[in-house]
């Protein structure tokens, strides 16, 4: 069961659909395990319908509809085939990683910690995207965030001074928290964390001092 | 499995016009209800195009929000979602799949604009009802209109335009916090917020 959730206004950016591709991924993969946060969603979606049928209107082209209509009779199988991915559909972490989280090549960094850095696969984002183990009843070394890091937990559990977070727990540190996590339980904990651009860019020079832009 | 299905007269009752319509285009492949669907929302969807600064695409959206419409119209079930809802997620996904489509240099996706963002009612495991659901939408439109016009505003920046609440505050020349305090107060009215979180 999980006790960490994400906040309200960072689901609203979800479901207004501005959140970056990796941190939409880490709200998804919450949201599948989480029916409290999905009804939060639900309702924030129904507040973006009710957004949009409140805004002006602009009229459409007279033969719009009837360019729809042949576009659905040149594929007359559209609903098949349709259901048909549907039913082939992958979940979203297995899509990336596979169904072996162990086998994934990561990289053993400090004692009890390894990680694998998975940003090419979300091409196009300015952020970097983590995986992190801390193998079963292992301690990180206490350490801040730079900017804003988004985590999800995968697997296992950790613990710090903020408390448990379990599988499909979702928490946002930053600068200001310094935490030293232990993986709980008898599984080694793994997170997929979402690290931002710290700063705000503006002049080229700050440009070229951000380590997150390439 | 739910009351609903157990009353299925009270739970007609709770059917909106175009919800009706939609499960017609979704059983029979109706086309005069998707074609009175296509008069309600079209605009509403072209006008959500342009907003969001895709005026040479407007009316290309519009087409592949219907195009999709009618594709997955057979697994749309209005126990899990309005019409106007469901069909608000397809647009915003569409539009999220346009600009990916725009910016990517190779054709490769790993991850799917709908791997991020689900439909209401799609790949849901959940049982069906769930009377919040259903009474959602009503609730946020009656709720809405009690709203202050700032904070309105606010809303219809983050969802119209797509801005971020950082791209709002700029824009309005407010601090951040002022941007997030008018929208939690609005949320608040519309019982979003969770009770037991500080957010």
């Amino acid at each position: 069961m999980t006790r960490h959730h994400p906040d309200t206004l960072t689901l609203m950016e979800f479901s207004a659909g501005n959140l970056s591709e990796p941190h939409a991924l880490c709200i998804r993969l919450h949201l599948d395990q989480c029916p409290h946060c999905r009804s939060r969603v639900d309702t924030l979606d129904s507040l973006g319908a009710v957004m949009m049928e409140s805004q002006p209107q602009v009229g459409v082209s007279s033969d719009m509809f009837d360019s729809i209509l042949s576009r659905i009779d040149s594929e007359p199988d559209m609903t098949e085939n349709y259901i048909s991915t549907q039913a082939k559909r992958m979940s979203p972490l297995q899509k990336l990683l596979g169904d072996d989280l162990d086998a994934l090549p990561w990289k053993r960094q400090l004692g009890d910690v390894s990680v694998l850095d998975i940003s090419e696969r979300f091409p196009g984002q300015n952020e970097q995207v983590v995986l992190q183990k801390l193998a079963a009843g292992g301690k990180a070394p206490a350490h801040t965030h730079r900017g804003n890091e988004t985590t999800i937990v995968l697997q296992g559990a950790f613990a710090d001074q903020n408390g448990v977070f379990n599988q499909w727990d979702f928490v946002v540190l930053n600068q200001e928290d310094e935490h030293k996590p232990v993986a709980v339980g008898c599984e080694d904990c793994i997170t997929l964390s979402v690290l931002s651009a710290p700063v705000k860019l503006t002049g080229t020079f700050t440009r070229l001092l951000n380590p997150f832009i390439r | 499995m739910s009351t609903l299905d157990q009353k299925p007269a009270r739970a007609e009752g709770r059917k909106d016009p175009w919800s009706q319509l939609l499960e017609k285009v979704g059983r029979n492949q109706d086309r005069q209800a998707y074609h009175a669907l296509f008069e309600h929302f079209g605009p509403q969807i072209k006008y959500y195009a342009m907003a969001n600064g895709m005026a040479s695409h407007a009316e290309e959206l519009v087409q592949e929000v219907f195009v999709s419409i009618w594709r997955r119209s057979c697994l749309y079930d209005w126990r899990k979602a309005a019409a106007s809802t469901w069909i608000f997620t397809i647009a915003r996904n569409q539009r999220i799949d346009m600009l990916r489509k725009m910016k990517r240099t190779s054709a490769e996706m790993p991850v799917e604009t709908e791997d991020l963002w689900q439909i209401p009612g799609e790949n849901d495991d959940e049982p069906v009802t769930s009377l919040h659901r259903l009474m959602s939408e009503r609730r946020v439109r009656e709720s809405l209109s009690h709203l202050p016009e700032e904070q309105i505003t606010v809303i219809a920046k983050v969802y119209m335009e797509s801005k971020s609440h950082q791209m709002v505050a700029d824009e309005l020349n407010i601090p951040l916090g002022t941007v997030k305090s008018r929208v939690r107060l609005a949320l608040n009215k519309l019982k979003v917020i969770l009770q037991d979180q500080n957010v």
